[in-house]
Parts: C-alpha cells; structure tokens; sequence
C-alpha cells in the first residue's frame, strides 16, 4: 500500500489551526485530510493531502499522467492567458515612438497611484483635516482669527492666524487643499480599480484552463501530485463548496467570487458618489425666503407660490407647522397645491422647497376701536426649541426716555399673553375671540397674528447620482461581507 | 403611572443582572472557570436583554415615538445593542472572549445613563419636528448598532494589543481550554514556557479573527447609518451633507475603520498594526458620539446635554 504525502508548507506557518474540514470522499479508497492554505487572508493552514492506495488501484495509479494541483492565492499572472497581448500595429513610426512613451508615463503614474500605503495616508490626511475643521470655527470674518490665533500668542507653540489664512482652514471643506486631496484619493481609487481589480475581472471570466504543466509549475504555490485522478480531485473539491470545471485532463474551481468582485464594486459607488458631489457644487442654486402669510413670492421668473396658512396644535411646544403652498405660473394658474412641513417638502420640476422655520411676524390690534395697527413682533430668546415672541405698545407720552407701555408676548398663533405698563400680568386673549382687554384704561382688542414661514428653494442636479452612488455603496458593502462570512479565507482557485 | 414604574422596575432588574454577570466573568478570567457559573451568566444576560428589550417598548408605548430622540434614549438602545451582539455567539454556539467585553460595556453604559448626570432627559418628550419622520428609526438605529459593533471590535483589537506587548500574563496560567496542565506540569518549565506562549498566539489569532468579523458588522451598520442620514438630511434640509460636526465625525469613523479593513489585507504584517488601527478608532467612536453632543452645536444638537451638578 502506497502512502503519498503531499505538504505545501509556507513560511509563514503557523500553530494554530483554524479549518479542520474532513471531506466525505465517496470513493473510500482515498483518506484525505485537506487543509487549505490561503495567504490571502492571515489564517495560514497547511494543506496536507494524504493519498492512500490500494494495491489494485495503485496499478491504476501508476498508469495515470502526474498531474498538479495549483493554488493561487489570487488572480494568476497575466501571463497565463490564453490570448497574449496584442501589440498594437502602427505603420508609422513616430506614433508608435510618442504612444510607447505616453503608455510607460501612464503606466507609471498608475502603478503610483494606485499604491495602497498611499492610499491609506491620503484618508487619513483627510480624516486629519476635517477634524481640525471641526476644531477650527469655520466661515467667521477675519478678526475673530486675529483674536482666537494672536501672533503674540500662539497655540500650540506656533499656530497663529497666518497658518489658518495661509492654508484655508477657515473655510476648509472648500479650500484648494482638501478638495486636492480629494481628488487625489479619487485619482487612486480610479487608478487602483483599473490596474487591480478590472483584470481579475478578464481573468476570472475567461476561465482559462492552463494546459501545460510547465505553466502551473510557474504559479506561486505549485505540486505535483502524481498518480492522482483528475475526477476524484474534482469531486473533493465540490464536497469542500468549490465550483469545479473539467475539460479534458485540466480543471478549474474557485470559490468566493463574489467576494472579489464586491470592493470592485464598492470603490466604483464611492466614486460616483464622488461624481454626484461634484456635480452637487458645480450646478446647484440654494436659496431662502421669509414669507408672511398670505402674500405671494415670486421665485426666480418662472412660478409664484402663495401661502395660504401656518396652524400648529399643542400650545407651548410647537408639534409640527405646515405651510400651504399653492404654485402659479406666470399666467396666474394654479400648477400645483401641496402642504408641506418640515420632512416633507414640494418637489416641482428639479426645484425643491422645504418648509425650514416659522416665526411670528406682526400682531394686528385695535386699540380704543381705532385701527387697526400692525405691531411687528420679534423674537425672544430662549432655550432650546421653544419659540417666544413679544411686541409692545406704547402708552404715554411716546418721546419720553423712558416711556412705558402695554407688552404682549406669544408662544404660538393660539394665545397672546398681555401685561400692563407695570409688567403685571393683565390677560390672555384669542386672535379669533375678538374679546377686548381693558388694561390701564385702554382697550385693546387683538384682531389677528400674522405667522410667517421660513421656506428653502434648493435646485440640485447631483441628486440622483448621489442617490445612486449610495444605494450602490450600501448594496456592494453587504455583498462584500457576506462573501466574507461564508468564506472567510478568501478567495481559493485551484488549477490543475 | 403604569409605564413609569414599571420602566424603574425594568432599569433597575437590568442593571442588577449585568453587575452579577459581571462579577462572574471577572472571576472566571482571573481565578478559574467554572462551567454552570458560565451557563447561568449567560442566561442572565438573556434576561438582561428580554429587560432592556421591555424598557424600549415600554418608553415607545408611552411616548408613542420610537424611543431614540435623545441622548438618554440612545444610551439605552446602546446598551440593548451590546447584550444583542453579547448572546448571538451563544445562540451560534460559539464559545469566545468577547462576552468578558460587551457585558461590562453594557453595564457601563447602563450605568451611566441611570446615573444622576442626566436626569433632566429620562422624561419622554414629544420629538420636534425635524424628527418626525420615518427615517429617525432607521437611520439612529443603524448608527447606534454600528457604534456598538465597533466599540466592542475595538475592544477586541485593544484586548489584542494588550497581549501582545506585555511579557509577562498570568491570567492564561490556569486556562484550562486545551486541558494541558497536567501536561506543562509534567515536562517542566521549559515547556511551560512554550505553552503559554502557545496560548498567547493563540488567543492573538481568535482576538484578531473576532475583531475582523464584529468590525466588519459594524462597518456595514455605520454605512448604512450615515447613508440614510444623508438621505433624510436632503428631505428634511434640503442637502444631503451640510459639514455638521457630527456627520463629519461620523464620516472620520468611518474613514478609519475604512483603513483598518485595508491594512488587513496584507497578510505578511502582524496583527498588532490593524489593532492599533482599531485602537483608535475607539477613541474616534467615542468623541463622534459624546465629544460633539457636549459641544451643543449644529444641526445634531437633539443630543447634547450639559453636565449639571446634582
């Protein structure tokens, strides 16, 4: 009885053993124990492969054609194609001379590029950079650097206004510093999509079966394992969830595809989110508008909106406001009729309005039955989310210095609350009540609140291939550790 | 009046359960292991969760929001995240030392948010309308099962580098996982000497091969986290980046697990360079999901709070 003993080792062995796959072989003259050594990942297993013959077989055996078990770690050699490379053909000359040179120029501008160490420092540089965007109050005039950042005094030692103006940390996400390096990180995304991974794409779609055995015993790990049956291999290696393809004496399996294919996939939808973004800067119009209620506002020279009503419930905290919003083309018609509120905003040919803010902008008061009198309302401040605003009345002799008067404040569109001259609290009155409050012998009756809203116009081409590039991102991420889940070591291929 | 006690009830269970628990790692780890003890700290953990699980639905009947407004609120759905991630190895029947990390974490985090810093937010409150929307749940949830995913791979790499660079461990004296102590006593120092650096390499290769899966989680929760914020930032603000600090500490999160996930491809390098990686990523996660809410400021101010003296 022939006992043969095949064993890739690799120098990076280590003790720990991470698969133990026993495969069921229905042919029980073979008693195989195969571990699969992968370097692709950091798991290294040694694959023994016993072979144990009996003697009728080992006749057999000794008939067949030596035969070599190839494992690749990754995407064999270029070399290995069927199909060599194609030089191009030129007739002239010079041509051939100057597209010689600009291909080895490109060529090695690509095998820079697409470096992964390089790679790494470039994100980290820009995950440096917007930190420090975050650190650095952004967008302020000049004199609050000169303030924060004295030259006198520097921090840090030696970071003064003149490094933040020199590089354009004020306004860092658009200084010419960040947006080259964020060029360069696409440049070397493209770079390393196109010299990496697009030819394991040719390569694994091709399929290639290598004929001669010269040609494996080339590849990285290659043996020879003679007296071995193409067939029982094959069949192993679909009991171990290969997919195996015969032709002849040679056979082809691999498994994990998908989990090549996925960061091909991924850095392609970062990309185009890239793309969306730049196209987001180059082409979009923003824009923000006030409106008190009722009136109509003219955007732009194409549609008018009007703005009917602003209700909110729940006093004291304001729930959700809507705004009505009817749009007119320029002939007056009505286009289009929707409410929006704060996630919910009107889309209308590429222009988007978004329903941001409301505030109250004047209070219409009768006072002695004489009027009526627009009060204009301010805002208060407060914490948080909570909104006030307050108007006030002058009694009196108006051109004293200090003159005095009726104050009126407001949480919402509901309920005006009143104090008198002496800042007592006098009532509270309902603009639709029409009830009249005699305070300090004047009588005031609060005809209406009039709210305005705090509408956005956004237009945006870059949108939908952001959206694109987003929904690709996400996809191409979970394809790419699923692979992984199911075959944590990586991609295997076996040739033989 | 209901939904309040029982919520007090339901904290305080929890919290209980997980300091129990807690205790009984420590002892496993630094004295021996003791198999029903283990059992039965798992099933506490079960219970932790089904507790914590009750305190959620309890605060979203009650408020009739999904209960993630706040910075409270997602404190808890962290901690329900780390006994989440805690019992799924156990229902794959999948021994390993990540339960010693993500049950003080959970604790802690439980902990803290019961503490007397913030109690001025344990009140359910209405949520303001920016969020009102359908996409709060998915796009906070994501973002918090991310953070706690890669909190505890993070605490996996910084497990990882604690072994690897100190000399000399006595907790792996007595591990009896491989059963070699009758072994190591018999031939010796010397080879005692190899089995527990044996066990080192050993624990580096499950530390790493853990760490490599949960991040890999995590990183996913992150992405899709941050993508549906952009998207619901362009519905609600009409832009899907705006440069916030806190979409930008999200994004730097992102960008270093990003190059944790590429410093693993090459092989030939020890583990220990990912790790460091990871490592500080964990300082990141940390100042992206507490560091900016302290600062108040921006568009992601539903978050911060200040510290009061109480």
């Amino acid at each position: 009885m022939g006992i043969l003993t095949l064993n890739l080792s690799s120098p990076t062995l280590k003790p720990y053993q991470h698969h133990n796959n026993l495969l069921k072989c229905p042919l029980s003259l073979y008693n195989s124990q195969i571990h699969r050594l992968c370097r692709k990942k950091n798991l290294s297993i040694t694959i023994t492969c016993k072979l144990k013959a009996t003697k009728e077989s080992a006749e057999r055996e000794r008939n067949r054609v030596g035969k070599k078990i190839v494992v690749s770690e990754g995407s064999p050699s270029l070399s290995e194609d069927a199909g060599n490379g194609r030089v191009p053909a030129s007739s002239d000359q010079n041509s051939v001379g100057n597209f010689k040179l600009l291909k080895k120029l490109s060529r090695r501008v690509l095998s820079v590029l697409s470096n992964l160490p390089l790679a790494i420092g470039e994100m980290a540089t820009i995950a440096a950079l917007m930190a420090l965007g975050t650190i650095i109050d952004q967008g302020e005039v000049p004199d609050f650097y000169f303030q924060k950042y004295p030259e006198d005094n520097p921090v840090l030692g030696f970071f003064t206004w003149k490094w933040i103006f020199a590089l354009g940390f004020d306004h860092m996400f658009s200084s010419p510093l960040f947006l080259s390096l964020l060029a360069l990180l696409a440049a070397s995304l493209m770079a390393c999509t196109y010299t990496t991974q697009i030819p394991l794409v040719k390569v694994a779609r091709r399929w290639s079966f290598v004929h001669s055995a010269e040609a494996i015993s080339k590849q990285e790990i290659a043996e020879t394992l003679p007296r071995a049956s193409v067939q029982d291999l094959g069949v192993i290696l679909m009991g171990a969830g290969y997919e195996v393809f015969l032709k002849g004496p040679s056979l082809y399996a691999f498994k994990g595809l998908a989990g090549r294919f996925a960061p091909i996939g991924v850095h392609l939808a970062m990309l185009l989110i890239m793309a969306g973004g730049t196209l987001s800067a180059a082409g979009s119009f923003r824009g923000s508008v006030t409106v008190p209620q009722g009136l109509n506002f003219v955007v732009g020279d194409v549609l008018g909106a009007k703005w009917i009503s602003l209700y909110s419930y729940r006093s004291f905290l304001v729930r959700q406001f809507h705004t009505d919003l009817s749009l007119l083309d320029l002939e007056g018609k009505e286009v289009m009729r929707k409410t929006i509120s704060v996630n919910d905003p009107l889309r209308y040919g590429g222009i988007t309005i978004y329903q941001t803010d409301w505030s109250l902008s004047t209070l219409q008061i009768l006072k002695d039955d004489e009027g009526p009198f627009n009060l204009a309302m301010a805002p208060l401040k407060l914490n948080g989310d909570k909104k006030l605003f307050g108007t006030f009345l002058p009694v009196g002799n108006t051109d004293s210095p200090s003159v005095k008067g009726i104050s009126m404040l407001a949480r919402d569109l509901q309920s005006i609350v009143l104090y008198d001259q002496e800042g007592k609290f006098a009532g509270i009155r309902r603009p639709n009540s029409k009830l009249p409050i005699e305070i300090d012998g004047t009588k005031i009756v609060i005809v209406d609140a009039i709210g305005s809203t705090g509408l956005d116009l956004k237009i945006d081409p870059g949108v939908p291939v952001v959206y694109a590039g987003f929904g690709a991102l996400m996809l191409t991420t979970c394809i790419s550790f699923l692979s992984h889940a199911q075959q944590p070591l990586g991609e295997d291929t076996w040739r033989v | 009046m209901i939904f309040l006690t029982l919520e007090h009830i339901l904290t305080h269970i929890s919290f209980s359960i997980v300091s129990i628990v807690i205790t009984i790692h420590l002892i496993t780890l630094l004295v021996d292991e003791i198999v029903k003890l283990y059992d039965s700290s798992e099933k506490a953990m079960i219970a932790t969760f089904f507790c914590i699980t009750g305190l959620l639905v309890t605060r979203w009947i009650y408020s009739g929001h999904f209960p993630l407004s706040n910075l409270y609120e997602s404190l808890i759905f962290l901690s329900w995240s780390f006994s989440i991630i805690h019992i799924v190895p156990y229902f794959k029947k999948q021994k390993n030392h990540l339960s010693a990390i993500t049950a003080p974490s959970a604790l802690f985090t439980q902990g803290f948010t019961t503490s007397g810093l913030l109690t001025e937010v344990h009140q359910s409150a209405i949520l303001v309308p920016a969020l009102q929307s359908e996409w709060l749940i998915m796009h906070v949830s994501m973002m918090v099962l991310g953070y706690a995913a890669l909190i505890c791979g993070s605490l996996l790499s910084v497990a990882l580098l604690v072994i690897t660079f100190r000399k000399d461990i006595k907790i792996f004296y007595k591990n009896n996982h491989l059963g070699n102590e009758s072994f190591s006593n018999v031939f010796g120092n010397t080879y005692f000497f190899s089995a527990k650096n044996y066990y080192k390499s050993q624990s580096i290769q499950q530390l790493d091969h853990w760490s490599y899966r949960v991040i890999s989680i995590g990183f996913i929760f992150l992405t899709i986290g941050i993508l549906s914020g952009a998207v619901w930032a362009n519905e609600a603000w009409g832009s899907y980046w705006n440069w916030d600090p806190k979409e930008i500490w999200a994004f730097i999160t992102w960008t270093v697990f990003a190059i944790y996930l590429h410093t693993r491809t090459n092989t030939k390098l020890p583990p220990a360079n990912s790790a460091i990686v990871a490592s500080i990523g964990f300082l990141i996660i940390w100042i992206c999901y507490f560091g900016v809410n302290l600062l108040g400021i921006g568009l992601h101010s539903y978050g911060s709070f200040t510290l009061t003296s109480n």
